[in-house]
Order: C-alpha cells, then sequence, then structure tokens
C-alpha cells in the first residue's frame, strides 16, 4: 500500500536529512506506528504519503502510484484516497459538526444524496450521533478528534494517516480514540499512526517502525514503544516535555464525560453493525480492539462506563509501576 | 452540488472582507472609465475623420506669374506642363487618386466670385490674380505624402497643400487627450491589479484553514482557486459595469443632451458607442482579476 525505497528527504541543502535512505514497506491493511523522537522524520514521512513534499532521491509508491513521477493534476486524486488526522484535530470552527464531516465531501464534489446518507453513518461511527449541530468549541478534545476522524474516513479513504492524534488528549479519551482507528483498521484501511504515547503503542501489539535522525532503526511486527530512554535521549526520565501537547495543563486523570458517552455510542455503533452483520463499517465481529484479552473479556461484559473505570485504573498501576 | 458551495463560498468570501471589495469596485470602476474614456476619444477623432476626410481635397496649385518657387522659375505653368502632371497623376497616382480635377483661373475666379461678391476686403481681384490648381481627391486621404512625394518640385507645380492641415490641431488635441486619459487609465489600471492581487491574497489567507483542508481531502486545484477566483471576478466586472454606466451618463448629458445641443455640425459620440466599449472594458476587468489572482494563488493556495 505504501512502500518507500531508499527515501532522502533534504528540506534546505546542505542541511542534515530529514529522511536518509529509509526502505518501509506498509502492506494493505496494517496497522503501523511510527515512532521517534520529534525530529526523527515522522512528519515528513507522513508528507512524502500525502505528497505535499517530493522526495529528494529515493522513491516512494502510495496505493500503486509512483509518487516522483505522478503529475500535480493527480494529486487530488491520490488525496482522496487518503485520510489524515492531526493532533490540533484541524476542524473549521465556524461551522458545525455535520458541516465539518461534509465538507470533506462537499469539496470533491460528491453529490448531496451521497453526502446525505454517508456524514450521519460516519458520525454514528464515531460516536457522535445526535451531536452533529454543535461546533467543535462546544465539544471535549475527544469529541473533536472524533469529527476530525470522521471527516478522514467519510470518504473510505484506502489509508488514514495519523499525525499523533492523541497528543492532545488524556490517556482514557486516547484510548477511545484507538479503539476507534483501530475499528477503521479492521474495516481493510491501512492506518499509518505517528506517536509518542508509549502506552498506547505497547498496548496495541501492532507493527511498529522507529525513526532516529532519518533513518530506520527497528521494524518489528509486533513491537512495543521500546525504551523511552534510548528513543527520547535528550529528555530523558521527563518524557512529557518531548511530546507536544503533552505539557498542556489540560492532561486530566478524569476524563470528560462527553468523552466517555461518545465512546459509548462508538462501541454501541459498532455493536449494532457488528449484530446486523449488515455493518460496512465493521464487517468482522471484532474482539475489543486495545488491552490484553482479558480486559477485553472484561470490556464485553461490563458497560462502557466500568470498561473505562478499569482502564484508568489499570493505567495508573502502570504509570506508578513504571515511575516507581 | 458544486455550483451552490461555490456559490456560498463567493458570497462568504465577498462579505468577509467586504473594505477591500469595495475599494477593487471602485479602482476598477475609475480605471475603466478611463480606458473607456480614451475609447470614445479615439471613436470620437475617428468620426470626425470619416466626416471630414471625405470633403476634403489635395490642392496641387500651379505656378501663378511672378512666383519665386524654383520649380516656377520659367513663369505661369504652362499647357505641356499642365499636361504632363496630369499624365503623372493618371499613371504613377492612379491608385492613390480617387478624382481629379482641374481648377483653371477662371474657375477660381467664379467660385472667389460667389463667395465674395463684393470683393475680398476692398480689393477687386481679377481673374489674373486668380491660381490654377489640380483639386485631387484621394481614395485614402491619409495617403496625402505620397502625393505630396510625386507631386512637389515638378516643373509647373508652386506648392501641394493638403486641407487635412486644417484639422490637425483638433486631431492633435483629441488625441493628446486620449494619450492622456490612456496613460492615467494605465496608471489605474496598475493599481487595481495589485488591489486584486491584495484583496485575493488577505482572503486566501483567511481561509487557510478551509483551502488546507480542501487539499488535505482531495479537492482539485481549480476547485480550491474558483471561490477566490470568482471574487476578484465579480468585484472587478461590478468596476466595469459602473464605468459603463458612468460613460453612458457623461455621453448622454454631456455630448448628446448638451454639445449637441450647442453645436450641432459635428458628429459626436453616441450612448450606442459607449455599448460598443462596454464588452472591452468587462473583458479588461475579467482578464485583469483572472490573471492578478491566477498568479497570487499559485503562490499561496498551491495543491
Amino acid at each position: 500500500m505504501i512502500r518507500f525505497e531508499n527515501v532522502e528527504k533534504v528540506y534546505a541543502r546542505g542541511a542534515r536529512p530529514a529522511l536518509d535512505g529509509v526502505t518501509v514497506d506498509v502492506a494493505r491493511g496494517e496497522f503501523v506506528f511510527l515512532v521517534g523522537a520529534s525530529g526523527s522524520g515522522k512528519s515528513t514521512f507522513l508528507r512524502l504519503v500525502l505528497r505535499e513534499e517530493r522526495p529528494t532521491a529515493g522513491r516512494v509508491y502510495v496505493a500503486g502510484r509512483d509518487l516522483s513521477t505522478i503529475s500535480s493534476w493527480k494529486v487530488p486524486s491520490l488525496r482522496r484516497s487518503i485520510g489524515v488526522v492531526f493532533q490540533d484535530f484541524r476542524l473549521l470552527p465556524n461551522k458545525t459538526v455535520y458541516e465539518n464531516v461534509a465538507f470533506a465531501l462537499q469539496v470533491i464534489g460528491r453529490p448531496r444524496h451521497v453526502i446525505k446518507t454517508t456524514v450521519p453513518e460516519v458520525l454514528e461511527m464515531v460516536g457522535l450521533d445526535g451531536k452533529e449541530k454543535r461546533r467543535p468549541h462546544e465539544l471535549s478534545g475527544g469529541e473533536q478528534q472524533r469529527v476530525a476522524i470522521a471527516r478522514a474516513f467519510v470518504n473510505r479513504p484506502q489509508i488514514l494517516l495519523a499525525d499523533e492524534p492523541t497528543g492532545n488528549l488524556d490517556p482514557t479519551t486516547s484510548l477511545g480514540i484507538m479503539r476507534l482507528l483501530d475499528r477503521i483498521n479492521r474495516t481493510g484501511t491501512t492506518v499509518v499512526m505517528a506517536t509518542h504515547d508509549d502506552e498506547i503503542v505497547n498496548e496495541m501489539r501492532k507493527r511498529v517502525v522507529e525513526l532516529k535522525t532519518g533513518t530506520v532503526v527497528r521494524d518489528e511486527a509486533v513491537g512495543s514503544y521500546g525504551e523511552r530512554e534510548s528513543i527520547l535521549p535528550t529528555i530523558g526520565g521527563t518524557p512529557v516535555l518531548d511530546a507536544p501537547g503533552r505539557n498542556q495543563p489540560a492532561i486530566r486523570v478524569t476524563p470528560e464525560p462527553a468523552d466517555l458517552e461518545a465512546e459509548r455510542a462508538a462501541e454501541e455503533a459498532a455493536e449494532r453493525a457488528a449484530a446486523e452483520h449488515a455493518g460496512p463499517l465493521v464487517p468482522v465481529p471484532a474482539e475489543p480492539p486495545v488491552r490484553t484479552r482479558r480486559a477485553a473479556a472484561a470490556a464485553r461484559r461490563y458497560p462502557a462506563d466500568d470498561v473505562v473505570q478499569q482502564v484508568l485504573a489499570e493505567n495508573s498501576r502502570a504509570r506508578a509501576g513504571r515511575e516507581g | 452540488m458544486r455550483l451552490q458551495f461555490v456559490v456560498t463560498e463567493v458570497l462568504q468570501g465577498l462579505r468577509r472582507n467586504v473594505s477591500m471589495v469595495i475599494s477593487v469596485v471602485l479602482v476598477t470602476f475609475v480605471s475603466l472609465t478611463f480606458v473607456g474614456s480614451a475609447a470614445l476619444l479615439q471613436t470620437q477623432v475617428d468620426k470626425l475623420k470619416d466626416d471630414w476626410y471625405d470633403l476634403v481635397e489635395v490642392s496641387v496649385f500651379l505656378c501663378p506669374n511672378g512666383s519665386t518657387a524654383p520649380t516656377c522659375a520659367a513663369g505661369e505653368a504652362t499647357e505641356e506642363q499642365i499636361d504632363a502632371l496630369r499624365t503623372v497623376i493618371d499613371t504613377e497616382l492612379a491608385d492613390v487618386v480617387a478624382q481629379t480635377y482641374l481648377e483653371t483661373k477662371a474657375d477660381a475666379f467664379a467660385a472667389f466670385s460667389e463667395r465674395y461678391p463684393d470683393g475680398y476686403q476692398g480689393t477687386q481681384l481679377t481673374e489674373d490674380d486668380m491660381q490654377a490648381s489640380f483639386r485631387l481627391k484621394l481614395v485614402d486621404p491619409e495617403q496625402y505624402q505620397v502625393v505630396a512625394d510625386v507631386l512637389t518640385g515638378r516643373e509647373g507645380v508652386e506648392v501641394v497643400e493638403d486641407q487635412r492641415a486644417i484639422f490637425q490641431p483638433l486631431f492633435l488635441a483629441l488625441n493628446r487627450a486620449s494619450l492622456l486619459a490612456a496613460g492615467l487609465a494605465g496608471v489605474m489600471l496598475l493599481a487595481a491589479v495589485l488591489l486584486i492581487t491584495t484583496t485575493i491574497r488577505l482572503s486566501a489567507m483567511s481561509r487557510r484553514r478551509e483551502t488546507g483542508i480542501m487539499r488535505l481531502v482531495g479537492a482539485s486545484n481549480l476547485f480550491v482557486q474558483l471561490p477566490f477566483l470568482l471574487e476578484g471576478a465579480i468585484a472587478a466586472v461590478v468596476g466595469a459595469v459602473l464605468a459603463v454606466g458612468g460613460l453612458w451618463l457623461g455621453v448622454k448629458y454631456f455630448v448628446t443632451d448638451w454639445l449637441q445641443q450647442s453645436v450641432n455640425w459635428v458628429a459626436y459620440v453616441t450612448v450606442g458607442d459607449v455599448l460598443l466599449v462596454a464588452p472591452l472594458l468587462i473583458g479588461i476587468a475579467v482578464a485583469l482579476a483572472v490573471v492578478s489572482s491566477v498568479v497570487t494563488l499559485n503562490r499561496y493556495t498551491r495543491v
């Protein structure tokens, strides 16, 4: 789906390359974490996939297209097969939730009846059913990110790129976002996610590609985040400072009720879709996306609130363990 | 869907920076009024030429008695010289001259007597005081110089005169006026281009979020840029329409209703001419807007 062949990217002449001989192959339907310190080339990687940048050397193939030779008028069609989610959500503040998602379809000229059916569908999937008329500033961070994901996914792209989607969110809300991304991954969408969030990476047990000063230093099929100290060497024991967004005072141990509600709604939507077997969004009645099997079983048994409480407890246990 | 979306975007954009849009409208209005004035002045000059050049002739004055011109050293033009000149006019100038008429001294005196039956300024002139001349009507009055080149200096020709010379000062004045208008129009058009550029840049800046998302979700270049382009074009066209309206009023009240009434023997530009100029002005406005927006947009909203 995405193939990098010896890709090199130098932004300014004479500067250290942002990417240096990167060769990565991401198969269709894979879920890949891109980890590494700030400046290791994660964002450049994503920008190259979007063809916001062109490689200085080497070749980038995305969805069967060679991006080094693609003509600029074909770039829009490439981007229609890619959804993108950012740390800062990038929603339009003067548009409602519904309009924000519909915008993505309007500007690529989708007919109105398609928009009328797809947008509510995708909003239900992300758990924002009933909040169509809200504006972004009336939503919690988690909900805003769900809108952004809905917007990225509404056109059913083959690839979803996420640049630190949980960077601005508290751990529990992040977890909800990760479940959503996982659910999208199960529909066959290739997901590439750049992140600093070690908990998430360790819990998901997905492929991990680690970049360091522009080169791939690790590529494990079922990987963990790795040692924070080696990935984020200059920061040492306080990696929080290195993760943009993490340093915001908005870190809450207790997630916003709205986030929990959205998570519950999304979960229910997924279960409904699974139960009906009509779910175009969730074809496989999947095991819960994150956590261990034990936690997954628990998640099945308890209502979502309890799951969240349990997850919270486990989170704090894990953190206490690491810090102690 | 697309159309409705684009229209909404355009209206939003126009509303968002009303003051800039108004300034674009005004500047295009003024500059295109100058362009239109220059065009109308030229039309006026052409009309006058059409009208008056039909009346004018080239006069080839033949040597009278006692002329000091070098070609007249032999005294009054002889029959042979006149015949030779006629041959030259009929052969060498056959393409240029439409009509030849020889005004003899007798003809000249007859015309003179008719015009001044009581004598000219108190002196009674005789037929011998008159001067014989060829009156040449040219196919194209502008080709006077050809005739002058061929005939000047021939034996028996004293001087070749172009009656157009009478109108020259007027045409010169009108031409200079239209040049001045065109020059001012040029400056104003430059201002219009810069202003449109700035307006579109501001508009693009204020909607950077939108355009950024549009690019990311794969909107085509045209779709991203079209609203901005239309904004500029609409403002410029409104300016052009105002300019046409202004010129129409000017011609109607200043020329048709006033000049025409007071000096009525001249053919003036009419409101019909204004309507002929209108497509030109609107075309210029659209071209200005499109060129300046494409240049700006390629720098600020490139995919």
